[in-house]
């Protein structure tokens, strides 16, 4: 069958089972390649220390594929006022609101696990509803177009109608409150994962950079937190990037039929962050 | 005490230079047509609309900026380390960071504009010209109060990340917030000028921007001038307000409760702008109306 004979459109977005378990059965491997890693002493910190580290960035991962799904994004047609959403990049608005939180968590790192990941989840929210506002300001007051979804009848939390507030020949603009609290709730998910992936690696290379022995006690702490961040916004970039591939362009939010297709995001995220958590780990084995 | 007053002070000063840097970033990228608008200024040669607006998406602005922040902050770090003055080493970084803003802008402009040659689009040298250095001069400023509130981030405020760490997190941050509050102001009310106002532009009306002025062709440096009458200082609004609550929600209230002081905090501002939030598409919905008869 010739490109242009398949049908892409089909099946896109639903879940296939054969590559998922593929795929699941990969991650598997690569985590148990990373508690042998840590049994044999190459990884510091021991199998079951290496085994947890592993096994949350890969939590946090799936965190942000969740997340992402959420964040309403209209790209180019919104910026026309031809579609609800956001005028910007899916992976980039989700990056954005993700990094701010991951702010928020590193710099509440030293409080505890629990305040980290909560203050990186409000980080990533907070960004997301000053930036949700301020897109319907510039709707409301710079253009006058009022807020209306092109997929839902009626506003599933407020429960307005949508439809006679569609302008002629668009999908609506703007967003509906259910949109706003969808990007709300995408940035409390990224900013809780991103976090998450941050503490995890901080607590990882804390451990292991002294075994490495060149480098000295007092420089440890700030090259953990440099190689922690540095792999979590690349993480969280590879992962968001995923997600973006999987909504294809534009999605209004939770409520959006595209946000159904987010297991198939759920179990890329997983296999990418096993591989790219087993490498940042191997940064710092004992070859 | 003393710790608190300065910190509210730096969060003061940081929210403020980040609404500078958020005006002057959405300005740049609509003078140099950097955002999803941009889909049309690609598009409108290809409908038979050929024009002079100014076309550098080559990248997004939150990548974009991300470079050219974090670019500055590594540059200004390594002056730093050298013993070099903090505002002097800030401008050394913010400089380079600008020419290499400089060159992108202009490859990315000759690049897209000559690969629309086969709808007879020009590439006009005077354009090059005269937008490249408004974009520079714009994209200068948005740099160089991006990098310094990195720099009171990392020394009076004391956040554990380096440097050019912040400038990945910031610059990302400043497009994505310009980016999303920018570009509609930008896309549809002023590429499309001649469609209806307090509507949506109909997808038909795809790719007939409007390329003509009071006097002969429109300029992109006039989209800036019109854009920063709304878009700009919103976009500052919104940049400078996640600095400032992301800052004073932990100064202030992090030595409260163990530290859930600052989330419950954030919790409750969350709520507040979602509330105002609510009350804007209420206030819209009553006094803008149906465009139809509600079923």
């Amino acid at each position: 069958m010739s490109a242009i004979a398949a049908k892409p459109g089909a099946n896109a977005g639903s879940f296939q089972p054969i590559p998922s378990v593929i795929a699941i059965v990969i991650a598997i491997v690569l985590v148990a390649a990373a508690y042998f890693l840590g049994s044999s002493g190459i990884l510091a910190g021991g199998a079951m220390f290496v085994l947890q580290t592993l096994c949350l960035i890969i939590l946090g991962a799936a965190l942000i594929a969740f997340g992402v799904h959420f964040v309403p994004v209209g790209g180019a047609p919104a910026a026309m006022g031809q579609a609800p959403g956001i005028a910007t990049g899916v992976a980039m608005l989700a990056t954005g609101a993700g990094l701010a939180g991951l702010f928020g968590g590193a710099w509440a790192a030293e409080l505890g696990l629990g305040v980290a990941l909560a203050s990186g989840a409000i980080g990533g929210a907070l960004m997301m509803a000053i930036t949700c506002l301020m897109v319907n300001i510039s709707y409301v007051f710079g253009m006058g177009i009022p807020a209306a979804s092109g997929k839902v009848e009626k506003d599933p939390i407020t429960g307005d109608l949508q439809a006679a507030y569609k302008s002629q020949g668009t999908e609506g603009h703007g967003l509906p409150f259910i949109s706003y609290v969808g990007g709300v709730i995408g940035g409390l998910f990224g900013g809780l994962g991103g976090t998450l992936i941050y503490i995890e690696l901080l607590n990882f290379y804390n451990a292991g950079l002294p075994a490495l022995g060149f480098v000295g006690a007092a420089d440890i702490n700030m090259l953990s937190v440099g190689l922690a961040g540095i792999f979590a916004i690349g993480m969280f970039l590879v992962i968001a990037v995923l997600s973006a591939y999987n909504i294809t362009g534009t999605i209004e939010g939770p409520h959006d039929p595209k946000f159904k297709r987010f297991p198939r995001a759920i179990v890329a995220a997983i296999l990418a962050s096993a591989v790219c958590g087993l490498v940042a780990m191997l940064v710092v084995a004992l070859f | 005490m003393q710790e608190i007053i300065i910190g509210i002070g730096v969060t003061a000063l940081a929210g403020a230079l980040a609404a500078v840097a958020g005006a002057a970033e959405d300005t740049e990228s609509n003078i140099g047509s950097q955002g999803d608008p941009n889909s049309q200024v690609q598009l409108a040669p290809q409908m038979g609309y050929t024009h002079r607006i100014y076309n550098k998406a080559v990248s997004g602005e939150p990548p974009a900026y991300t470079l050219w922040v974090t670019l500055a902050c590594g540059v200004a770090w390594a002056f730093l380390m050298l013993g070099v003055n903090a505002i002097l080493a800030i401008i050394f970084g913010t400089v380079l960071a600008t020419f290499v803003q400089g060159v992108y802008a202009t490859t990315a402009y000759l690049g897209r504009t000559a690969s629309l040659s086969k709808f007879g689009q020009p590439v006009f040298i005077d354009v090059v010209k005269s937008v490249t250095t408004v974009t520079m001069a714009h994209a200068f400023v948005a740099i160089f109060a991006t990098v310094t509130v990195c720099y009171l981030m990392m020394t009076v405020i004391g956040h554990p990340f380096a440097l050019p760490l912040l400038g990945i997190v910031w610059g990302l941050a400043l497009g994505a917030a310009g980016s999303a509050t920018g570009n509609p102001y930008y896309g549809k009310e002023r590429q499309y000028q001649n469609q209806k106002f307090g509507a949506g532009v109909p997808i038909s009306a795809s790719g007939n921007i409007v390329r003509y002025a009071e006097a002969g062709q429109r300029s992109s440096i006039d989209n800036g001038f019109f854009t920063a009458k709304f878009g700009g200082p919103a976009s500052g609004l919104c940049f400078g307000l996640i600095v400032f609550f992301e800052l004073w929600r932990t100064i202030i209230f992090e030595d409260y409760l163990a530290g859930w002081g600052a989330v419950i905090v954030g919790a409750l501002v969350i709520i507040i702008f979602m509330i105002i939030d609510r009350y804007v598409e209420v206030w819209a919905r009553k006094n803008y109306g149906p465009y139809a008869v509600e079923a």
